[in-house]
């Protein structure tokens, strides 16, 4: 399974592709909401990541801008968007779902936590499981 | 007769809550224990006992704008900002920190903090992206919630300052 991370601090872009890939994920990383549409367009259908985790505080593009692009183009439908983020007011996410976001993790999390989810959204890759 | 309100006089009502209305160090020193744990490490502890003068020091903060606006300001030597980002970074940390490291790091964690104070705070507000370097200047210090602690014997503190001077008093 294939995972794109986005998040303007490299440090935790780093701890999420490192608990992505200890799962089984295989992760590609931008630093803002732009960057990871570049990333997406340059993809196939079938070279699509199946999880985008993504911040809200970004510069260039936040990802409340991020999700609202991706939903938009029906081609990107099958991804599954998760929100990592310190926003932690319940406004703020109801925005992201309603938004189009799937889950919302908080920062400060666990690995667990991200794990915990991903069995939610039927996203933990079968070597996880096991 | 009219009178005309020059707004030179405050009104009574003309009032606006300082940090310590809203939240205390209690909170904000839970806040940071939760963000250690998860991001620095399960084993890793914040003692709540003033380690006394930083040398070097270099701070990392976010704005919060909102019914109460300040900054949410972490401050610490450079050579526990240092450590820090390797903790944060684990296995991922390079063997040479560059300075870009180091302020991208330590700004995550004050992101951390921050938003979950924010969060802690009465009604909606904004927060800023992090910066890092020289903390902003207190100016009010009636408006300050700070809380001093320790992170491997290294001082280590957090405030939670406004960033409006006080209110001129009520004539």
């Amino acid at each position: 399974m294939r995972a794109l991370v986005i998040d303007d601090s490299r440090a935790m872009r780093r701890i999420v592709s490192g608990i992505l890939e200890g799962l089984g994920y295989e992760t590609q990383q931008a630093g803002h909401g732009r960057e990871g549409l570049d990333a997406l367009e340059g993809l196939a259908p079938d070279q699509l990541p199946d999880l985008v985790c993504v911040d809200w505080n970004m510069p260039v593009m936040d990802g409340l801008q991020f999700v609202s692009a991706v939903r938009s183009n029906p081609g990107w439908r099958s991804m599954t968007i998760m929100m990592v983020t310190s926003e932690s007011e319940h406004t703020q996410i109801v925005r992201a779902l309603a938004a189009g976001a799937h889950e919302y993790v908080i920062k400060p999390f666990t690995a667990d936590a991200i794990r915990d989810k991903l069995a939610l959204l039927g996203l933990l890759p079968q070597e996880a499981v096991l | 007769m009219t009178t005309l309100d020059s707004g030179e006089r405050r009104r009574t009502s003309d009032t606006r809550p300082v940090i310590t209305d809203l939240i205390d160090e209690v909170t904000v020193e839970s806040i940071a224990q939760e963000a250690w744990i998860s991001l620095v490490g399960e084993d890793e502890v914040l003692v709540p006992l003033p380690g006394g003068p930083v040398a070097d020091p270099v701070s990392s903060w976010v704005d919060v704008v909102g019914p109460w606006t300040g900054s949410v300001v972490l401050t610490t030597g450079r050579r526990t900002a240092e450590e820090l980002t390797r903790a944060l970074l684990r296995e991922h940390s390079p063997e040479v920190l560059e300075d870009e490291d180091v302020a991208d790091a330590f700004g995550e964690i004050a992101n951390v903090v921050g938003g979950n104070v924010k969060a802690a705070l009465p009604g909606s507000s904004g927060l800023s992206l992090p910066d890092v370097g020289e903390a902003p200047a207190l100016r009010n210090p009636d408006d300050l919630c700070r809380v001093e602690l320790q992170w491997r014997g290294e001082p280590l503190s957090i405030s939670v300052q406004g960033a409006l001077p006080p209110l001129p008093a009520v004539s």
